[in-house]
C-alpha cells in the first residue's frame, strides 16, 4: 500500500507545475507586528475586524511533512494530511463497510482520483493542499482564494441558512456564525463522489464538514475539522490543523488543466458566431 | 423587477446549459437555492422595487465600492446566423465577447502578421473551449456573471467559470519588472478621483481577448477605468496598448448591470476532461 501511495503522489506531482517565481512574491505584507529586533511578531496578538471579531484575513500554508520524500515525490514539502486527513488519528477512521471497501479501491487506483485530473480539491482538501490559499474577510462572507486551479470558495457569515436542496458542488454550501472568537462554519451540499486525501477517504451528499476556525495568534491559525457523514462513517469525526501565516509573498496563478488533452477531439469549425 | 430578474436568470442558466451541451460538452448546471437569496442593503423606491439609480455605495476611505454581482447590460442577441451558438434562445454575454473591435470603426488596428493569425485561429483552438482560464478583457463579456468584493486594498473579481478569481491590488505595490507570464496578468491600481485605474502587465504571449481570436501578447498594457455612476451601473472602459499585435493603443467602454438577488454558480468546465484514460493503474495493484 505504501508503495501505492507513493506512486500515486508521483502522478499527483507528474500533473502538477513547477511554481515560478514573479516580483509580487518579494512584496512585503503590510501592517505586521514586529519584535523590537525588527522581526515579523507572530506570536502578537490577532488582528481585529471592525466588528470586533479575530479578521482571518492572510496568506496560510500548510505544516510540512516533515521530511523530504526522496526521489519518488521530489522534494516538494507536503502535508501529511494530505496523503491521508487522518494520519494524526489513532487507529482506523469508523469507517462503514462499504466505504472501507471502497478506500481499498481507490487507494490502488490513484488514478480515479480527481485530483489527478486536475478538478477541484473540495472545500476539506483546500486545507491540506500543497499550495498557498489566502483568505479574505470582509462582512458578510470570508473568501479563500486558492493557488490551485485560481479557484475560490466562498463561506457566507450574512445569516442565511444552508439550502434545503441544494445542487451538489465540490465546496459545498457554506454559512458560517461566531462562537466567541471561533468561526463555525456549516458546511453541506457536497458532491457525492469525493475524495477527502490522496488515500481516497470518502465525502459523500450526506457529509456535512463543521469548521471551528481560531486565529490564536497573528501567525497561526488553527482549523477543527469535523466530518459527520452518516453515509461513509459509523461515527463522526474531527481532525484538528495548524497552519502558518506566509508573509512577503503572493499567490501564484497555477492552472493543472494546461496539460489536458481534450483539444485534439474538437472538430475544425468555423469560430463560433461569427458568420462566414 | 425582481420577477423579471428571475426569468433572466432562468433564461441565462438555460442558454448557458444549451451553450455548454452543444459547444463545451460540459455537465448541465442545476440550482441551488441561493440563486434566490436576496441581496442585502438594496435601496428601494416607494413602491419597493431597487431603486438602481441611486448613488452608489462607499468603501470606508470613501471610494466608490464596486461590490456587487455584474452582467454585461447590452445582451448579445440571438440571430440566424449564429444559432448554433446560442440555440435560437436569448444568451448572456456581450456582442463583444464575439467581437472585442465590433465598435471601432474599421475594426481592431491589426500589425499584418496578427491579421494573418486571426484569420488562422478556429474555435477548437480557442482557450475557452478547452476549458483553459478566461483572461481579461475578455472575462467581462462571457455570459457567466462576475462578482465583484471591493475593500481599499484589494478587488477581486470571482466568476464562475472554472470557480476562479482575480486580484487587483490598490495597495501602491509597483508593476512587476520581469514577471512569470500568466492569464490575468498582474493588475495594480489607483484611484483618479471615482474611477478605478488599473494597469495589468505580464501576460502570456498566446491570450485570446474574444472569440474571434483577436491576441493580447506579452507585450501588452492594458488599462481598465472602472466607474460606478449609480447603483445599478459599472462602467468599464478598456484600452490595450500591445505594440507587438496592434499598430495602435485601442479602447471600448460597455456598461455592466447590476444582477440582485442571486449568487454564482460553480460551472466546472474541466469535468468532461479526457485525460484519465490515459492514466496508468500503478504495477502494486495488479
Amino acid at each position: 500500500m505504501r508503495s501505492s501511495l507513493r506512486y500515486a503522489l508521483l502522478l499527483v506531482f507528474t500533473v502538477s507545475q513547477t511554481a515560478l517565481f514573479a516580483q509580487f512574491l518579494g512584496y512585503p505584507t503590510a501592517g505586521v507586528p514586529r519584535t523590537p529586533d525588527g522581526k515579523p511578531n507572530l506570536a502578537a496578538p490577532a488582528p481585529r475586524s471592525a466588528d470586533g471579531k479575530p479578521d482571518l484575513s492572510g496568506m496560510w500554508g500548510w505544516v510540512n511533512f516533515g521530511k523530504p520524500c526522496g526521489a519518488e515525490c521530489n522534494d516538494t514539502q507536503i502535508s501529511v494530511e494530505f496523503i491521508n486527513i487522518a494520519a494524526t488519528l489513532k487507529g482506523p477512521l469508523p469507517y462503514q463497510p462499504w466505504a472501507a471497501e471502497l478506500v481499498k479501491k481507490r487507494r490502488v487506483q490513484q488514478g480515479l482520483d480527481p485530483n489527478v485530473h486536475c478538478m477541484p480539491r473540495g472545500a476539506p482538501r483546500i486545507w491540506t493542499d500543497d499550495y498557498y490559499k489566502r483568505i479574505f474577510h470582509v462582512p458578510g462572507r470570508v473568501l479563500i482564494l486558492t493557488e490551485r486551479n485560481m479557484q475560490y470558495r466562498q463561506i457566507f457569515t450574512d445569516g442565511r441558512a444552508l439550502p434545503k436542496d441544494p445542487n451538489p458542488t465540490w465546496n459545498g454550501n457554506s454559512t458560517a456564525h461566531w462562537e466567541g472568537d471561533t468561526l463555525v462554519v456549516e458546511t453541506t451540499g457536497f458532491r457525492d463522489d469525493l475524495w477527502l486525501d490522496a488515500s481516497g477517504n470518502p465525502l459523500t451528499e450526506e457529509g456535512k464538514m463543521t469548521e471551528r476556525i481560531r486565529r490564536p495568534n497573528y501567525g497561526t491559525l488553527e482549523i477543527e475539522i469535523t466530518i459527520n457523514d452518516p453515509k461513509a462513517y459509523t461515527a463522526p469525526w474531527t481532525v484538528t490543523l495548524k497552519e502558518p501565516l506566509i508573509l512577503d509573498s503572493e499567490l501564484l496563478d497555477y492552472y493543472c488543466l494546461e496539460n489536458e488533452r481534450d483539444s485534439k477531439h474538437m472538430r475544425e469549425q468555423a469560430p463560433i458566431g461569427i458568420p462566414q | 423587477m425582481r420577477r423579471v430578474d428571475m426569468i433572466k436568470r432562468q433564461s441565462r442558466i438555460n442558454v448557458l446549459v444549451l451553450a455548454s451541451l452543444a459547444i463545451f460538452g460540459a455537465t448541465a448546471l442545476g440550482f441551488g437555492q441561493w440563486v434566490r437569496y436576496p441581496t442585502s442593503g438594496v435601496p428601494r423606491k416607494a413602491d419597493g422595487t431597487p431603486n438602481l439609480t441611486a448613488p452608489p455605495p462607499r468603501l470606508p476611505d470613501g471610494k466608490p465600492d464596486f461590490s456587487g454581482i455584474w452582467h454585461t447590460a447590452v445582451i448579445n442577441q440571438c440571430v440566424q446566423a449564429t444559432g448554433a451558438f446560442c440555440g435560437n434562445t436569448e444568451i448572456g454575454g456581450s456582442p463583444l465577447a464575439l467581437n472585442i473591435g465590433r465598435d471601432l470603426s474599421g475594426g481592431l488596428p491589426y500589425q499584418p502578421w496578427a491579421a494573418e493569425l486571426v484569420k488562422r485561429r478556429f474555435s477548437k483552438d480557442d482557450p475557452h473551449v478547452r476549458c483553459l482560464p478566461d483572461n481579461p478583457p475578455r472575462t467581462w463579456v462571457m455570459p457567466h456573471l462576475t462578482k465583484a468584493v471591493h475593500t481599499p486594498r484589494l478587488l477581486v473579481l470571482l466568476y464562475e467559470v472554472n470557480a476562479m478569481y482575480r486580484q487587483i491590488f490598490i495597495d501602491g505595490r509597483p508593476q512587476p519588472d520581469d514577471p512569470t507570464p500568466s492569464w490575468n496578468g498582474y493588475s495594480t491600481a489607483v484611484w483618479d478621483r471615482d474611477t478605478l485605474v488599473i494597469r495589468t502587465t505580464g501576460f502570456r504571449d498566446d491570450l485570446w481577448i474574444d472569440m474571434s481570436g483577436a491576441p493580447m501578447t506579452n507585450t501588452a498594457t492594458m488599462t481598465e477605468r472602472l466607474r460606478r455612476p449609480n447603483l445599478g451601473t459599472l462602467e468599464v472602459e478598456i484600452t490595450v496598448d500591445d505594440p507587438k499585435v496592434y499598430t495602435r493603443p485601442w479602447t471600448v467602454s460597455m456598461k455592466q448591470e447590476l444582477i440582485l438577488d442571486t449568487e454564482l454558480i460553480d460551472e466546472i468546465c474541466l469535468e468532461n476532461e479526457k485525460s484519465w484514460q490515459h492514466m496508468q493503474t500503478p504495477q502494486s495493484a495488479k
